[in-house]
């Protein structure tokens, strides 16, 4: 191998991917942008619902009710509306997607010991939104409920309130979310989407530098020249691992920094498997740019593959001990399982090294493995 | 040069083709080709697309396996990729398309210096190499200019410059002149003459121009994959024995009509007739001519040697038993219509059209008259594709205007569209759908009815010669019945002015011959006007007028005569010289005042006033340099000469003020 030769392949592909604007935006932005766009998309916590409150009963048992909402950190409260009217108009237009409408009798009738009814108006259009809307109503509704019912028998038993509650509910539920303690789901999902990111856009990149070349005819220039197999491919190989290496950088202060997500393991357990997870999936592309021909079937292949890939068969949805057959084999054969398990574990359990390096290992072969078929592949003399 | 290659004769040769045959799965590319190629040697690949020249150009590379038969060069026959890889230091290839294998985003500069370093060439003879190199080709002042911002010209030359940065003693060529303007391909002929000469190295280059066989030491005339004839070029046109003659009669049709029926070979060329007498002397062709014209009246007639076109197409009339379908023929010529109306079909006045900064079209105006064959020439990039454009309404003019039929194409919506026929450069084609179900198609397009479609698809199967090819689909129809498919599409409508965006690239001397008796008949008997563009500098002789474009201005406009009649009057006739050693002569020539000397070979090509006097001068001139001077003859000037004469003139005007 004569680094020379290596070296000049790689910067002339380098010089290249900076100077064309659109190779150049593909590289850098399209990462960045998946990031933040997937960020948004599929992260399913919502908070902050803009909501109002119609008290037609204006009394301080009815604003006691609505407080419950108020103070909730999942809801925004807007202000008092005048009448349900107002509130179909603010609801369509979309200033609001939750309005609690509080009845005129609302306080006789919990004096009376009778059932008070509260309308609550929630915006369904978007299903599942909707359904954790509800789910949060119901929630404080039920808490609301219990403590009025404490306060009640409270005053009528003479007991104080704190031994009221504790008769009515002799079983507490106490939950300890791990590695996840508040239930983000941004601090599941960046990691990820760093994952899905870096499975995408590498093959992608390789890809098309390669087959651009077969098109223009520049890989005569290859061809016909002394170069070898070997020194080409690697080339060819390292400018395409180096932006990715950079991009997975932006991608982990993106996740960090803009959304917040924790990262608890070690950082050089961390560098070391994006590397290697770099590797296996630019050499993937390689191997797709040397099966096709035009950049057309280039794109399409490597884009169908790695989505179907990192979206169905890592882990990021469905975890993988839940495939069955054929899928559980299939999601063996790519490595974007193994680093879904591992970027996870960097980010939120702090695993490293010492638990995950059997993966380490397998992807060091996988990317051998696939070189060496993109080197059996690859001929400087072709028959077409 | 020829000295060299005299010599060279008793080496071993540098390449060995024998019973070469390449096939892509059941198509067969290469069937059977056997060549030398010796030391110090142009060798030339004449032929159409399709012919053969790049596989078996890319085999003898090293970058493509072949089915059977043996490559050897420099002794190594490549037999495997590792065989191959043995040879490939001592040579250099550079793949067609221009400049597409040079890296676009990369300096002049830039290029160079990846190539010479993909060869390991040491720092120091690289900075000599390029400097060198860089000078020679004149590209040394744009050196940090971006590849994409270069014209094909400079392309092609920074392209040659990359492929002889490491000193390869065997270059390989693949089309480097096609589509790129005839100053500038006399400019890369002479560049790599000189490179060669200086370092005794030795090139195979191909291409689709006949004319560019003077250029080479020897050749080999390829067709459909095999080899027509192969030999150097004065003994290629006397293979074929006759006389080509020249002649211009009243009646135009129908004296071609006449001389068709006696002779294979048979052309219009705007005004002129060309026939192409085989097995015939000078005398013999002359006394057969008159006597087929009879009552015709004859204007001028006069004979010359044979053209390498006319000898390539009769060796195909000998090889292929099977005659070619002429296409025109059975057409009475009794329903002459003169060229009718008076106005012009089509109008530019001022055209101009910038992208950018760029300005690709710069105030062109011409006419066109119903009934006449105008042709728009120049190289790629010279705006011809643009100017159609703008006529046919496909894009807005930034200034100027162009009309057809009168009606200023800015404004004249579905109407005048009924009116033209247009035959755009790549796509006009459904290639998945057959013949017939093309020409139905264009038909539903135009609107007609069921019996004009039918009417229409029989007039196009009949006049395009696409009978037996009906339910063949577009795709996989050669390039020339491709083409006249296309024109009958264009014309399903009954245009009375069409627009042919270069019809006839690719096509073989064949197939653009039949296309140009189609137009020529349409034009005649049918009135129709016809704007034509093309880069083949020998097909501007069928036009009735001529426009020369280039970089987007029109240099000259008159018919093809007239405009060889004003070059003979400004600069003088063509002189051919033989001299050696051809290099250091052409050398001296140029530095004795005829600066347009050009090299075509072994000879030596220049303008002189006075043309007996100027050879004596030129005689005593190389003598005296102790040169011997083979002989020093006259030769009829061709377009390419024409073109070059007056882009030079332009660009020494500018140089001026």
């Amino acid at each position: 191998m004569n680094l020379a030769r290596v070296f000049t392949v790689a910067q002339r592909e380098w010089r290249e991917i900076l100077r064309d604007r659109i190779y150049f935006l593909l590289a850098f932005l399209l990462p960045v942008m998946l990031m933040l766009v997937f960020g948004y998309g599929m992260s399913q916590d919502i908070e902050n619902i803009a909501f109002a409150v119609v008290d037609e009963d204006h009394t301080p048992m009815s604003r006691d009710y609505a407080h419950h909402f108020i103070e909730s950190r999942y809801f925004s409260f807007k202000g008092y509306l005048p009448d349900a009217g107002a509130a179909d108009r603010l609801l369509a237009r979309r200033k609001l997607r939750m309005v609690i409408v509080i009845g005129p009798r609302f306080a006789e009738q919990l004096r009376g010991g009778r059932t008070a009814r509260i309308q609550t108006l929630i915006d369904g259009t978007f299903t599942t939104s909707t359904r954790t809307i509800q789910a949060y109503v119901e929630a404080i509704n039920l808490a609301a409920n219990a403590e009025i019912r404490a306060g009640q028998l409270a005053r009528r038993l003479g007991l104080p309130p704190q031994r009221v509650a504790a008769l009515m509910q002799p079983v507490v539920l106490d939950v300890r979310y791990l590695y996840n303690q508040e239930v983000r789901s941004i601090w599941a999902v960046a990691p990820g989407l760093i994952m899905l990111i870096l499975m995408l856009v590498p093959p992608l990149l390789m890809a098309l530098s390669v087959v651009r070349e077969k098109e223009t005819g520049a890989i005569y220039n290859v061809c016909s020249s002394t170069i070898t197999r070997a020194e080409y491919l690697t080339g060819k190989l390292l400018p395409s691992v180096a932006i990715s290496c950079i991009n997975a950088v932006i991608l982990w202060l993106l996740a960090t920094l803009y959304f917040g997500a924790p990262f608890k393991g070690s950082l050089v357990f961390f560098a070391v498997a994006t590397l290697l997870y770099i590797l296996c999936t630019t050499a993937l592309g390689l191997l797709i740019s040397l099966l096709v021909r035009t950049q057309q079937a280039a794109m399409i292949i490597s884009l169908v593959m790695s989505i179907i890939v990192s979206i169905q068969f890592s882990g990021l949805i469905t975890p993988v001990s839940a495939l069955a057959g054929a899928n559980y084999a299939f999601a063996h054969a790519f490595p974007a399982m193994y680093y879904n398990a591992m970027v996870k574990g960097a980010f939120l359990k702090a695993v490293g090294f010492e638990v995950l390096w059997p993966q380490l290992l397998v992807f060091v072969l996988y990317a051998s493995a696939v070189f060496f078929m993109c080197y059996l592949l690859f001929r400087k003399r072709t028959r077409t | 040069m020829g000295q060299a290659a005299l010599v060279a004769a008793a080496e071993p040769p540098l390449v060995r083709v024998d019973g070469f045959v390449k096939r892509y799965g059941r198509r067969s590319a290469v069937a059977g080709v056997t060549l030398d190629i010796r030391h110090g040697e142009i060798y030339g690949l004449i032929g159409p697309d399709g012919a053969g020249k790049s596989s078996l150009m890319k085999a003898i590379a090293g970058v493509l396996s072949f089915d059977a038969g043996s490559v050897e060069v420099f002794g190594t026959s490549l037999v495997s990729e590792a065989a191959a890889e043995l040879v490939k230091d001592r040579l250099g290839f550079m793949p067609q398309g221009l400049g597409l294998n040079l890296y676009a985003e990369l300096s002049i500069e830039e290029n160079i210096d990846f190539f010479a370093r993909l060869r390991l060439v040491p720092a120091a003879a690289l900075a000599e190499r390029k400097e060198r190199l860089l000078a020679i080709t004149r590209l040394a002042q744009f050196r940090g200019r971006p590849m994409k911002h270069l014209s094909g010209g400079m392309k092609q030359k920074l392209a040659l410059v990359c492929t002889l940065i490491h000193e390869p003693e065997l270059i390989i060529l693949d089309e480097p002149t096609t589509g790129v303007d005839p100053v500038s391909r006399r400019d890369f002929w002479l560049i790599l003459s000189e490179i060669l000469h200086e370092r005794g190295a030795t090139a195979l280059v191909s291409t689709a121009y006949m004319d560019e066989a003077s250029r080479f030491h020897r050749l080999a005339l390829m067709f459909d994959g095999r080899v027509l004839a192969e030999g150097r070029p004065q003994e290629l046109r006397r293979r074929v024995p006759g006389v080509s003659v020249q002649l211009r009669a009243g009646r135009q049709a129908e004296a071609l009509a006449r001389l068709s029926s006696r002779f294979a070979q048979v052309q219009a060329l705007g005004a002129w007739i060309h026939v192409f007498a085989q097995d015939l002397d000078a005398a013999a062709a002359d006394a057969e001519i008159r006597a087929l014209l009879d009552d015709i009246p004859l204007d001028e007639m006069s004979s010359t040697e044979p053209e390498l076109e006319d000898v390539f197409i009769a060796s195909l009339h000998q090889k292929t038993a099977a005659p070619f379908a002429d296409p025109a023929s059975g057409q009475s010529f009794a329903a002459v219509r003169p060229a009718a109306a008076d106005g012009a079909a089509i109008e530019a006045r001022d055209l101009s059209r910038d992208f950018g900064d760029f300005r690709a079209v710069d105030s062109v105006s011409f006419s066109v008259r119903p009934g006449e064959i105008f042709g728009l020439l120049g190289a790629n990039g010279a705006g011809k594709t643009t100017c159609i454009k703008m006529l046919t309404g496909i894009i807005p003019p930034t200034g100027g205007e162009g009309s057809v039929g009168g009606i200023d194409m800015r404004r004249a919506g579905r109407a005048i569209k009924q009116r033209i026929g247009y035959v755009s450069q790549a796509f006009s084609l459904y290639t998945d759908l057959t013949v017939v179900e093309n020409v139905r198609l264009f038909a539903g397009i135009y609107g007609l009815t069921r019996r004009e479609t039918e009417d229409r698809l029989a007039w196009t199967i009949a006049n395009g010669g696409l009978a037996g090819y009906e339910d063949e689909t577009a795709g996989s129809l050669p390039m020339g019945l491709r083409q006249r498919l296309a024109l009958g599409c264009a014309l399903v409508h009954r245009p009375q002015v069409l627009f042919l965006d270069e019809p006839t690239s690719g096509v073989d001397p064949v197939g653009r011959r039949q296309f140009w008796q189609i137009l020529f008949h349409l034009s005649r008997v049918e009135g129709v006007a016809i704007l034509i563009t093309t880069h083949y500098m020998t097909e501007a002789e069928h036009c009735d007028r001529l426009a020369l474009m280039y970089a987007g201005r029109i240099v000259a406009d008159a018919a093809p005569a007239e405009l060889k009649r004003r070059v003979a009057e400004e600069a003088g006739g063509l002189l051919e010289i033989s001299a050696s050693p051809v290099l250091p002569a052409l050398a001296l020539l140029r530095g004795s005042g005829f600066t347009d000397a050009a090299l075509f070979g072994e000879h030596i090509h220049l303008l002189a006033a006075d043309a007996d006097a100027a050879g004596a001068r030129l005689h005593q001139l190389l003598s005296q340099a102790g040169m011997t001077v083979g002989h020093i003859g006259r030769r009829p000037l061709s377009m390419e000469d024409v073109f070059v004469h007056y882009v030079t003139r332009l660009e020494r005007g500018e140089a001026m003020q």
